[in-house]
């Protein structure tokens, strides 16, 4: 097992590496954007209409997929105040459970944003022309990370190996 | 006489804050329907965005987590075909021509398509007319609006329609306009009397052009999910509540804009009320040419210009 | 009983560490399960409660002030304030505060200002015979000037959860004077500190050293500028000035300074990403909890019930804050902001308080909270820069957080502090 999960840490790892791309491209997208629609109106007296809408569809995107990053790397604020005065086996059973909570979660991401990106695909996005579903699109990927990366945390968990846990404090549990 | 409990409490949503003509009329609704149900289907208005901005409430009530819902014509444009009618510039002549229509057989056919989208139209509700304000000079003929940047609402026809006219249509969310006229980012925005007067941009754009480009009603939708639970009974004592609703509305509605009015002319903003407004309507033909092309827009735009 | 369930599997999930974001998340959906409602409105509201044009500014700020921290602009506001009030009682000490407010005039992060800040001043403290907890204590509190003052992308998430609807150009003006009062009085409490220790001063540099190091300090300076210039002038809005200044940053420490390697540059905006992502989906899944605190009407409850206890906003307003304080004991800043603005906002505008005032108050209540114990992300901060224990700097912080206090219950019974400014700019 231990070498299965290794293994699949190269992929989830190159799949993490991908996204954490992605987002930092949007995010220098976004600037070069709204950039242009201050130059466009200020300068050319000519305001871009479409700049605002496809800035607001990037962040959305890299949002979804710099949070299901943060699944894998153990960035997500949380509260542990409480988990330290638990024994470590407890602690590690609540660990599962709360992984077992954003495998949940996320899964209802995947799954309803697909059901209103179909919903909305026919109604489009005014001044870009895109269906309004590209923008439901990001929970579905988003979403569907978050499942993959909270199932590795929890099989490494049972393999014996590290995951990084979402406080400073708790960063070496699990090992 | 209406002693029981509700039994069936409609959750209605409205982006408008308590008081204002529309949030009194689905209100006053809610009073007509309480009582000719002996108290069982009540009316709860959840005012001022409470449950999310139009766009979102559109697809809640269509999902069925809300029941009813007063939005303007505007964000369906998108979504149901026949509401762009209502979205193209200067498509009535005037309030007396809006209501005509609304209230006859192209309104009925515009509501009935609703329900290809899981919602039932109830009743259209006036929103006015909407026409240019600046700060930098009255505008009286086409020539003076050259070059200006007005804001416009995220839409496709609106933009068009101040491209066409010679300006330059600025996307931007409400909450900035306020500020981005007072330091100059855009030269004006386009609205109705009362949001002229309560979003206080009459304080920083003085100059008032009554073009009356935009007459885009209300509507009051409701969820066609919790249509199909009430009874037969129900339902038409609902239709018909919000039959009773409309002039009560339309009172209240000129009422306010009068007042809104008289504040602002208080305030010292310039009307401009002798526009060349067939300058302003020759203007609006490549408009037209883009955005009314399939047949059935077509014709129900030739069916409101045929009503006199 | 469907609030028992919303608050219920919110605060289980809390205490067993699930990350905040999907306590909430999953406490709206639960609730919507119980309530037989369709739960795809939990993801329509995560989804648009992202998709706001005037959130964008925080990634913005957030990335602007990652670049800038990289670049050499805290160290050069620091050797400013120091040619300033250096030779003051106590001088190290309030060279730290004035390089609070120096920098929180670029920066929206307290935790930012703690370890840029801290990072410099608490060593060089140390070395010239400061007690550690000192330096931490003014360092952590001093923090939270950087909110107060604009940019403060906090203030811009406030607005957005009251409905989006409240100014934030207005918002980023009122809370000028009340970080100005905030610095006078950890000034003040920073003197008497001093005192009764015998903190040494630093010598007057004289005004030549002055002069160049406001030159060198000056590229920083004109960051405040532009964005002050800009919004007053009309070349863009409050929202776009945030995105007007990651491209001055990128522009200073790539051309000026030259100290933005390729790898700091990709290492600088994958820090922003993370930041805004954390930060984004709490808000995200924070519109679905707010949308279901309005569905089951619990503010307008709220009003009622408190309506029915006093008439006095005097009272109403320590009521809120007091709950505040101890909320902000607990939790991190910006899920309180969304969580609690759309309960604790009707009840204030009920009672007659201007949202840009009660926003202020806010800002500057939960402030406090990122500096105590036992969630205190702005002390942990400080904390591990200095290399102090916790407990050890909380022992001697009273006298900041009585003066943070102070500030609080003047900022909260005097709204003209927070109003006047910006009435005067309208
Ligand atoms: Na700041
Ligand atoms: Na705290």
């Amino acid at each position: 097992m231990r070498s299965t999960m290794l293994r699949a840490a190269h992929f989830t790892g190159a799949l993490a590496t991908f996204s954490l791309w992605a987002s930092g491209i949007g995010l220098v997208l976004m600037t070069v954007f709204i950039t242009w629609q201050v130059f466009g109106r200020f300068v050319l007296n000519d305001t871009p209409t479409w700049t605002e809408s496809v800035s607001v569809i990037i962040m959305g995107w890299f949002i979804f997929l710099g949070a299901a990053v943060g699944i894998r790397e153990g960035y997500h604020l949380s509260f542990d105040v409480m988990l330290h005065i638990l024994p470590r086996r407890v602690r590690k059973i609540l660990h599962t459970v709360s992984d077992t909570v954003v495998i949940a979660f996320g899964g209802g991401m995947a799954g309803f944003g697909l059901q209103l990106a179909q919903q909305t695909w026919s109604s489009t996005i005014p001044n870009v022309g895109w269906p309004v579903g590209v923008t439901y699109l990001a929970l579905v990927f988003g979403g569907f990370l978050m499942v993959l990366f909270s199932i590795e945390r929890v099989l490494r968990r049972f393999a014996g190996l590290s995951t990084v846990r979402f406080a400073d404090i708790d960063n070496t549990d699990g090992d | 006489g209406a002693a029981a409990a509700c039994e069936i409490t409609l959750r209605s949503s409205d982006t408008h804050p308590e008081g204002y003509p529309t949030v009194a009329a689905v209100e006053h609704l809610g009073e007509l329907v309480k009582e000719r149900t002996d108290g069982r289907v009540c009316v709860e208005v959840y005012h001022s965005a409470q449950l999310g901005e139009e766009k979102d409430t559109i697809e809640q009530t269509q999902f069925g987590v809300i029941d009813m819902n007063r939005v303007s014509m505007g964000p369906f444009n998108n979504i149901i075909e026949e509401t762009k009618v209502f979205s193209l510039p200067y498509i009535f002549r005037s309030t007396e021509h809006m209501h005509q229509v609304l209230d006859g057989e192209i309104g009925q056919d515009v509501l009935a398509a609703f329900e290809d989208h899981d919602l039932i139209g109830l009743a259209y509700y006036d929103a006015g007319a909407r026409s240019f304000y600046n700060s930098q000079k009255p505008v009286k003929t086409l020539e003076d609006l050259k070059g200006m940047k007005f804001r416009v609402m995220q839409s496709d026809v609106f933009v068009d329609m101040v491209s066409a006219l010679g300006g330059n249509a600025t996307p931007m969310p409400y909450g900035e306009v306020y500020s981005s006229i007072q330091t100059g980012v855009i030269d004006g925005a386009e609205n109705n009397w009362p949001s002229y007067e309560s979003s206080g941009h009459f304080e920083v754009a003085k100059y008032y052009t009554l073009d009356q480009h935009l007459m885009v009603p209300e509507v009051l939708v409701m969820s066609k999910k919790s249509w199909e639970k009430l009874s037969a009974e129900d339902q038409e004592a609902l239709r018909e509540a919000a039959r009773e609703s409309v002039p009560f509305m339309r009172k209240m509605w000129a009422e306010r804009e009068e007042a809104s009015r008289e504040q602002v002319l208080k305030a010292g903003a310039e009307i401009v009320e002798e526009v060349d407004k067939t300058a302003f309507i020759d203007a609006m033909k490549p408009v037209y040419e883009k955005h009314v092309t399939s047949d059935n827009l077509k014709q129900i735009v030739e069916r409101i210009q045929a009503v006199k | 009983m469907e609030l028992y369930v919303l608050f219920g599997t919110f605060t289980v999930l809390l205490l067993i560490g699930t990350p905040v974001a999907f306590c909430l998340g999953t406490a709206s959906f639960a609730t919507i399960v119980y309530l037989g409602l369709p739960p795809v409105v939990v993801f329509q509201r995560l989804n648009s409660g992202v998709s706001v044009f005037a959130l964008m500014a925080i990634p913005f700020f957030i990335y602007a002030g990652v670049l800038m921290v990289r670049g050499d602009i805290a160290r050069r506001l620091v050797a400013l304030a120091g040619t300033w009030v250096g030779s003051f009682r106590g001088g190290l000490g309030q060279v730290n505060i004035v390089a609070s407010v120096l920098f929180g005039g670029v920066s929206g992060s307290a935790a930012a200002d703690a370890s840029a800040i801290g990072g410099l001043m608490i060593p060089q403290m140390r070395d010239k015979g400061y007690d550690v907890d000192y330096a931490v204590n003014v360092t952590v509190v001093s923090s939270i000037i950087a909110l107060m003052l604009p940019p403060s992308h906090n203030l811009i998430i406030y607005s957005i959860s009251g409905g989006g609807r409240i100014s934030i150009a207005d918002l980023f003006t009122a809370g000028i004077i009340p970080g100005i009062i905030l610095a006078l009085s950890l000034m003040t409490a920073a003197w008497f500190v001093a005192k009764k220790h015998n903190y040494p001063t630093e010598p007057f540099p004289g005004f030549r050293i002055m002069g160049s190091l406001f030159i060198g300090a000056v590229p920083g300076l004109i960051l405040i500028a532009i964005i002050f210039g800009g919004v007053r002038s009309g070349v863009f809005t409050a929202s776009e000035s945030s995105c007007i200044a990651v491209v001055y940053a990128f522009l200073i420490t790539a051309l000026a300074y030259r100290t933005l390697s390729w790898e700091a540059f990709t290492d600088a905006t994958f820090a922003a990403v993370r930041t805004t992502a954390m930060v984004l989906l709490v808000i995200g899944c924070a519109a679905s909890f707010g949308w279901l605190l309005a569905y089951l009407r619990v503010p307008a409850e709220l009003v009622v019930f408190l309506q029915g206890l006093s008439e006095n906003p005097f009272v109403i307003l320590l009521m809120i804050n007091i709950a505040l304080l101890v909320l902000g004991t607990f939790m991190d800043m910006s899920p309180l902001i969304v969580i609690t603005t759309p309960i604790f906002l009707p009840v204030a505008v009920a009672f007659g308080v201007d949202p840009v005032h009660f926003g202020i108050i806010m800002i500057l209540n939960l402030g406090i909270g990122l500096c105590t114990p036992p969630v205190g992300a702005v002390l942990f901060v400080g904390c591990a820069v200095g290399n102090v224990p916790v407990w050890q700097a909380v022992r001697s912080i009273w006298p900041f957080y009585f003066a943070a206090l102070a500030t609080l219950l003047l900022v909260t019974y005097i709204p003209a502090l927070s109003l006047w400014l910006p009435a005067l700019f309208r």
